[in-house]
Parts: C-alpha cells; structure tokens; sequence
C-alpha cells in the first residue's frame, strides 16, 4: 500500500512542479492524473499499491472537501442575498446539461450507428 | 481529600486550541453523514458531504469557533484532496475500454453538457443578479469535487462556493435526472449515464450505479473526462475572455 502511496504522491509532485513553471493555469493535481494515467496506459495494468490506494480515496472522497465546503459559514449573508439566483442558475443549469448531453449522445449515436 | 480534577472549561480550552477537535469533528460529521445517507437508501437528497457540511457549521456556529481555526485542523483531511484528484486516474483508465466505438457521440456529448453548463449557469446568476464571486463559484460546479476546487483556485475564484455549488449540483442532478432523461426520450443505458456523470460528476455517478451497471460505468467515464478536459479548458477560455 506504501509503494502504491509513494508512486501516486511522486505523480502529485511532478504535477504541482509542472504546474508552478509550464502549466500556470492548471492544477497540478489534475496534471499529476494525466500524467498516471499515461503511466498507466504505458505499463498496461493498475499496480496492486496504485489500485488499493486509489480504492480507498474513491470510498472517502466525500469527507475530503468537507472541511473546504464548511467555510459557507463564512459566505452566508452573501448566499442568502442572491437565494433565488444560485437556486435558478443551479437547477436551471443542471436540467439544461444533462437534457443537452443526452440528447448530443443520442443524435450523434444515431449518426454513428448509421455510418457503421 | 479529592484530587484536583480540571474544571470542564479548561479541558475545553486546551481541546479547542489543538487541531484534534476540528479533526474528530470532521470525521464524526461524516460518519454521520454516512449512517443516514445508509439509512436513507442511499437517496441522493442524504447526501453524507451535505450532512456533514451542515452539522460542522451548525456545531462551530454554536461553540464560536471561527472558521479559520476550524480548519486549522480540518487542513489535514484538505490536505489529501490532491492525492485523491491524481488517483482519479485509476477509474479513468479502468473506463477507457467504454470509449471504443462510441468516441465521437461521447466527445459530442461531453462538449455540448460542459458548455451548457458553464454558459446557463453563469448567465442564469447574471440575469438574476448574482455579484462575480456567487459567478465565479458557477463556473467548474458540475466537475468532480476535488478538481473544481483546483480549478478555481486557477481562476481566482472561491474553492468553498465551488465546493458547495459543486455538491449542490451533484444532488440535483441526481435527483432530478431521472425525469429530465425521459422527457427527452432517452433510452440507452449507455447515454443516460453518460449524461448524469457530464452534468452531475461523482453523486450522479454513484446514483447511476445503483440504477444499473452500464449506467455507472458510463457516467464515472463521463466525470473523470470532463474533470481532466474542463480543468484544461475552464482556465483557459476564461483567462482568453477576459
């Protein structure tokens, strides 16, 4: 489990490194997983480290961003000043993607399906 | 003759002063969170980051304690949330196989609900009135967590809204995406799932799952491509904007 640790914080600190001097726009966490990705593209299999590590960040990603999330203590009065906006422009825009997504997948599908 | 037991009030100062407090408090609110999420089956509205989320704030609203000596101790489960981002390259890899055949309807998709997303969400709260920081919070809501979070650092926007409008998004699409698939006639297992992990990233993923297998694989496939393709292009289309 150690081993699977260290290989994905080496890739976490490749990222941030790359991030601070060639990719200033984005995070090096997200360029840590391209590049274990690629890692793991090239190598063909998920080492048994990697797999127990990433399974066990998979099952608690939610507590991660709790203690981020708990700070709308501290933007409280400014959500309750624009309620209606974030309400509408949330469940506005979540109805909007999915009906959108879905229906691009299935057009294009159909066009796909057509062409083989 | 009784030995001198500290009043409750000390033990309360040393307690509040060392991050152990906001650790367990943390953990215990998720735990928590869990058992009724659990309860609940599993129904996307119990979901245990909310839960938590709730009693956290509720408990240090009631004990004064302030936000920033909150996380002074919560840092250290923060803290993991880039280690966790890099291993989302396991379920990534593990979901490519899904790709073959379908790439173009999927990439189509992908494209189509990423900016959907962005442009109604950010012009909904601008027509209503909503001042840049609420915007900006809107602007990576329907990526996974941890990444949205990365990305509006990126964009100078707040990691904590990105966070709460992220879950937010994540319950409603869960909830709601059932009845928005029908009303647009959608069918395939495969598109259906696709389109809940495009708009509704991890929660949508796991309520996908609970509704059948090929659904989940495809919408875990479908948050981890937009949470790569998005943390790409979100910073950089809006620093080309501006």
């Amino acid at each position: 489990m150690i081993d699977g640790l260290v290989r994905i914080l080496v890739f976490q600190g490749i990222g941030e490194i790359a991030a601070k001097f060639v990719f200033p726009l984005v995070p090096g966490p997200v360029i840590g997983l391209v590049l274990l990705l690629a890692f793991l593209a090239w190598r063909g299999a998920v080492p048994e480290g990697v797999e127990l590590v990433s399974g066990a960040f998979m099952r608690y990603l939610g507590v991660l961003f709790v203690p981020a999330a708990v700070g709308v203590v501290m933007y409280w009065p400014r959500l309750e000043q624009h309620a209606l906006a974030i309400a509408v422009a949330l469940v506005g825009s979540v109805l909007a993607t999915i009906a959108v997504s879905a229906l691009v997948a299935k057009l294009a599908g159909r066009k796909d399906a057509d062409a083989a | 003759m009784r030995p001198e037991f500290p009043a409750i009030h000390e033990i309360w100062v040393y307690l509040s002063g060392s991050p152990l407090l906001a650790l367990v408090l943390t953990l215990a609110a998720y735990q928590i969170g869990v058992m009724i999420y659990e309860r609940a089956g599993l129904h996307p509205l119990a979901n245990p980051v909310l839960i938590a989320v709730t009693l956290i704030a509720a408990t240090i609203t009631a004990i004064d304690m302030p936000y920033p000596k909150y996380f002074e101790g919560a840092q250290f489960v923060h803290f993991l949330l880039g280690t966790a981002t890099v291993s989302l390259a396991v379920p990534i890899y593990k979901g490519l196989p899904s790709l073959r055949g379908r790439l173009l309807p999927l990439a189509a998709a992908l494209l189509g609900g990423g900016v959907t997303s962005i442009v109604t969400a950010v012009a909904l709260a601008r027509l209503l009135g909503a001042d840049e920081t609420v915007v900006g919070g809107l602007y990576a809501k329907s990526l996974t967590a941890p990444i949205a979070m990365g990305v509006a650092e990126r964009i100078g926007a707040s990691p904590t809204l990105t966070a709460v409008f992220t879950v937010t998004t994540g319950i409603l699409g869960a909830a709601l995406g059932r009845f928005v698939l029908d009303a647009v006639r959608c069918r395939e297992w495969w598109q259906r799932g696709f389109a809940i992990g495009v708009a509704a990233h991890g929660i949508g993923t796991s309520r996908a799952f609970s509704v059948h297998p090929q659904a989940g694989a495809y919408a875990g496939l479908a948050m981890g491509l937009h949470g790569v393709i998005g943390a790409i292009a979100i910073p950089w289309a809006i620093t080309a904007l501006r």
